[in-house]
């Protein structure tokens, strides 16, 4: 207590100061319209760049919050962008059909090789958020792979960089369709076989998602044709072809839930093989 | 009440009253009012107490703006240089030694002037900065505060040695 009066006592001028200056600005404050004005500016001013800072602070902190929001809006409108897409393709008078319905769900990839001949990626969504084997996943610029196993909350994903998975694919301006692989090298460099000669083709040709399969719906954009080989014997295109998405790099996925697999896979069984 | 701080209180209001009556009205050149009650803080002892000088300095102000109805620059520009006082001092008249115990008891004209000059030169620029209270009117600002510094430097010496012819006398 000693203390604190003896450097009040200590500091009484600069005290005294600023108590009268306080007084003076109050004074200055009410007295004068004009500086009432300024004063109100400046500190509009003021509070608006503290605010600014503290928004900019409290921002960075949010990110990972704004991040998931976003990621939330994205599969929203991945899942209207796919809508939209399968209809266009579509002749006019099947404009309402879709090859099936289907519903997307946003997930973070949390582990993803690329470096083997058979790659595959783990995603942080399982079970519980009703993923199931088989699922198609697919990115904001192409496709990642089918979901393989699923635990409660994981589910790993077979990567388009296993040479295993071949995708039905066709050209975005004509629908001849044919199988698409990974050539084992480049993550981007994938080849696609089985397009028949008579479908005219061009160097940087888009390719789409065929939809002949019950994983993939119709339309997703995936690469382009970089260079192509007429096979005279089988009568068969060999295109090059590179993607839109490095599977490398990917670090948010959609996976695309068939409603109707279950119907689609019943009447399967029913062919003869 | 002995003999010095009656003559203090009789400056305090003769600054006042002249300041608000004549000076004030003077506008030299269409805009310069030479602010001659700075000379009371001119004028109070080097070595009395600081406390109380700031608190007077805070009443003149005051005073000065509430009978010129203007809004509260005054005050804040006497307080002010009446808080850096020390400081002025120090840096017009040297070490610690060679500060004279009043601004009367001083015959060094360099370090005389140049203590008005800088106590004149804060106050009128911390005066028009708040009467302005601009970032564009920096010039405006500047303009006015080295031309009415110098008319008040000048009246203030004058009227300085008057003072001191008065008290010799």
């Amino acid at each position: 207590m000693q203390r604190i009066f003896n450097a009040l006592v200590q500091f009484r001028n600069p005290i005294l100061y600023f108590v009268l200056l306080g007084i003076s600005l109050l004074f200055l404050n009410n007295r004068s319209n004009f500086h009432q004005s300024q004063l109100h500016n400046y500190s509009l001013y003021f509070s608006q760049s503290l605010y600014g800072v503290s928004h900019r602070i409290s921002n960075y902190f949010q990110l990972k919050k704004i991040n998931d929001q976003l990621l939330q809006e994205n599969r929203a409108l991945k899942e209207l962008e796919l809508k939209s897409n399968g209809i266009a393709l579509y002749p006019s008078a099947l404009k309402t059909k879709r090859r099936f319905p289907f519903q997307v769900k946003a997930a973070h990839v949390i582990k993803n090789s690329f470096l083997n001949q058979q790659n595959y990626l783990i995603i942080d969504k399982g079970a519980k958020d009703g993923i199931e084997e088989e699922m198609a996943v697919i990115t904001d610029r192409g496709i990642i792979g089918i979901v393989k196993t699923v635990s409660e909350h994981y589910a790993s994903v077979i990567s388009i960089l296993n040479q295993d998975l071949k995708i039905n694919v066709r050209l975005k301006k004509n629908p001849a369709f044919g199988t698409l692989s990974w050539k084992g090298k480049n993550p981007i460099d994938f080849q696609v076989e089985d397009i028949v000669m008579n479908a005219g083709l061009e160097k940087g040709d888009t390719l789409i998602t065929g939809g002949m399969s019950s994983y993939f719906p119709l339309g997703i954009p995936l690469g382009k044709i970089t260079d192509f080989e007429r096979n005279i014997q089988s009568g068969y295109y060999t295109i090059s072809t590179e993607l839109f998405e490095d599977p490398s790099q990917v670090y948010y996925v959609y996976v695309i839930e068939n409603l109707e697999v279950k119907e689609i896979n019943g009447l399967n069984k029913e062919l003869p093989k | 009440m002995n003999r010095d701080t009656l003559a203090l209180c009789s400056i305090f209001l003769l600054l006042v009253l002249l300041q608000v009556m004549l000076f004030n009205n003077l506008y030299l050149f269409g805009f310069i009012n030479p602010m001659v009650y700075l000379f009371f803080i001119v004028v109070y002892r080097f070595e009395n107490d600081q406390t109380l000088f700031i608190l007077l300095s805070f009443l003149l102000g005051f005073a000065i703006d509430f009978l010129s109805q203007s809004g509260g620059a005054h005050t804040i520009a006497t307080l002010t240089i009446a808080f850096l006082r020390p400081i002025i001092i120090r840096s017009a008249f040297g070490v610690t030694s060679e500060i004279p115990s009043s601004f009367q008891n001083d015959s060094r004209i360099l370090s005389k002037t140049a203590f008005l000059a800088l106590l004149i030169g804060v106050h009128h620029l911390i005066y028009y900065s708040i009467v302005f209270f601009n970032l564009n009117a920096f010039y405006l600002i500047l303009k006015n505060t080295l031309l009415t510094s110098v008319f008040s430097l000048i009246l203030i010496a004058l009227v300085s040695s008057l003072y001191k012819k008065l008290n010799d006398s």
